[in-house]
């Protein structure tokens, strides 16, 4: 089942940035979205989500209705320095569930304070949130995803700032929450090893090249494919069955 | 006689822009707080200049029709002055809510162009000869002077004051959320355009009404001061709207209260004592980029 497609989509601001493509993001899979800095990564999935306009062809929802999302911006374009507690960011999640005019319930509490122990930092639901680390700040940006019920988690960039050990934490997570709540997951990363472990589909997107692929993780995940992409020679090995792309 | 017993005998002068003033701090106070987080605290200027060309264009329009704008219920309720200043500043508000299109022409170049566009139709409307008469009394019905408040204006303040915190009450989790975070709130199908546009038109409506009522200096004086003197200080949104509101009213009271006794102009007198809430802010500040 699709949730969401875009067909002949000519992606966009004003001038076509990638050749006119086709792409759905289908229900219980990982969609890696992998190129480097300005690819059109970010057009690709504001075009994907409806915030940007498609210059030519469709974007169809075979649902019939915007699959619930749960949307993890870039950590950098959130102004830290708002007198939010970290709870407050969380319920944030829950106002498309509540509605208009009506304010938020114990119940939505609740749903906010459980998203975040499932994150694992059920402790800082008071904390102000100036006083997160940049690690912190992106779990509370996942558990406010998680606590808007989605069908979608759509995480931007989630893994741009962090060490291997921290990434490597944050995608299983990621994974985690995937088999938990039972959703579909869109990752715009230009970190291979984010995508290489964890998609199960790859778009490979560079608009300097005019380059616009898409398949199973395994076809995708190919030397001769990564080494169009980023116009360097790539190796790919299996290590301790988990695979590993190096950029000579 | 002391000063406050002196100052207790004229109440009968004093109370009602006493009123207006503590009205206008309260509900600027409270809208302060998402002027100064949006950091747009120039959309209050600009507002507040652009109902001006509003005041002055009714009078402008009331001349060409030769229609005498003193003379009580001789002049059409659309040629009255509130509604000229109501409407600028709304459809001001309109266009600050779009989101430019144009990466070289973001808001707050917008709000730029719309204060200094303003400004200079204000200077050229009450400067034109078809005017000149009235210049005076268009400049204090254009930016007020909190001495003396008109019964009217302290209700038509009143009334947008109701109207702003029913807005922000019945909206206040939409209105944050689109105000924090408007990429996420699109996302999850909250309507961003929707909500600015009610926010910005409530700010809108605020500012052009208490301009009238107390000043331009003083609006955008409460706009700005407290709620940058709260944020200095705490960290939770609630409590940072009560003091930021709580910081404006007693700016107002005591402003007012000081103006009065020692001869001082009333709006200025109300923006020092509002200054002297960034004490605690700056020195926290202080004390923390000596540690």
């Amino acid at each position: 089942m699709e949730l969401i497609r875009l067909e002949r989509a000519v992606i966009g601001y004003r001038n076509a940035l990638l050749p006119p493509l086709d792409l759905a993001v289908r229900a219980g899979t990982t969609l890696g979205v992998l190129g480097p800095n300005g690819a059109g990564k970010t057009a690709l999935l504001k075009s994907l989500l409806g915030l940007l306009p498609l210059i030519e062809g469709k974007r169809v929802l075979p649902l019939g209705r915007s699959p619930r999302v749960g949307y993890v911006p870039q950590r950098d374009r959130l102004d830290m320095s708002w007198p939010l507690t970290v709870l407050d960011v969380v319920l944030m999640g829950r106002a498309r569930l509540v509605g208009p005019v009506k304010r938020y319930s114990a119940r939505d509490r609740k749903a906010a304070r459980e998203a975040l122990s499932e994150i694992g930092v059920g402790d800082l639901a008071d904390r102000p949130l100036f006083a997160l680390s940049g690690g912190q700040h992106q779990k509370v940006l996942i558990a406010r995803a998680i606590a808007a019920e989605p069908e979608l988690l759509v995480l931007d960039e989630p893994t741009s700032a962090m060490d291997p050990a921290a990434e490597r934490i944050l995608l299983e997570l990621v994974q985690r929450l995937k088999s938990a709540h039972n959703l579909s997951v869109v990752l715009v990363t230009h970190q291979l090893t984010a995508v290489a472990g964890f998609a199960t589909e790859v778009a490979l997107v560079d608009r300097e090249r005019s380059l616009f692929e898409v398949g199973p993780a395994a076809a995708m995940i190919d030397p001769q494919r990564l080494g169009r992409l980023y116009g360097r020679e790539v190796r790919v090995a299996q290590v301790n069955g988990h695979t590993a792309v190096v950029i000579e | 006689m002391s000063a406050f017993a002196d100052f207790w005998s004229g109440r009968d002068l004093w109370l009602e822009p006493m009123i207006a003033g503590v009205l206008a701090a309260a509900i600027l106070g409270y809208i302060g707080v998402f002027v100064v987080l949006k950091r747009m605290v120039f959309v209050s200027a600009a507002l507040s200049e652009i109902s001006g060309v509003g005041v002055a264009f009714a009078f402008y329009v009331g001349a060409l029709l030769g229609i005498d704008p003193h003379a009580h219920g001789a002049v059409p309720l659309l040629l009255e002055p509130t509604w000229f200043s109501l409407f600028f500043a709304c459809a001001a508000a309109v266009l600050f809510s779009l989101r430019p299109g144009h990466r070289k022409l973001a808001t707050e170049t917008i709000v730029g162009l719309g204060y200094i566009i303003a400004s200079a139709l204000v200077l050229a409307i009450l400067n034109s000869p078809r005017i000149a008469q009235e210049a005076h009394a268009v400049g204090d019905i254009l930016f007020g002077n909190a001495v003396t408040v008109p019964r009217a204006q302290i209700w038509a303040l009143f009334a947008a004051s109701v109207a702003g915190v029913v807005v922000h009450a019945l909206f206040f989790k939409e209105l944050l959320f689109v105000s924090y975070d408007p990429e996420t709130a699109v996302v999850q199908g909250v309507g961003v355009f929707r909500y600015e546009l009610l926010l910005n038109l409530a700010t809108a409506v605020v500012i052009s009404v208490a301009t009238r009522a107390v000043g331009a200096l003083p609006v955008f004086a409460f706009t700005v001061i407290p709620a940058a003197a709260a944020l200095m200080i705490t960290e939770k949104m609630r409590l940072t709207i009560t003091l930021s509101v709580a910081f404006a009213v007693v700016a107002a009271a005591v402003g007012y209260y000081l103006s009065w006794i020692e001869q001082l102009p009333t709006g200025a007198s109300m923006v020092v004592t509002a200054s002297f809430f960034l004490l605690p802010g700056l020195l926290k500040l202080l004390r923390r980029s000596t540690v």
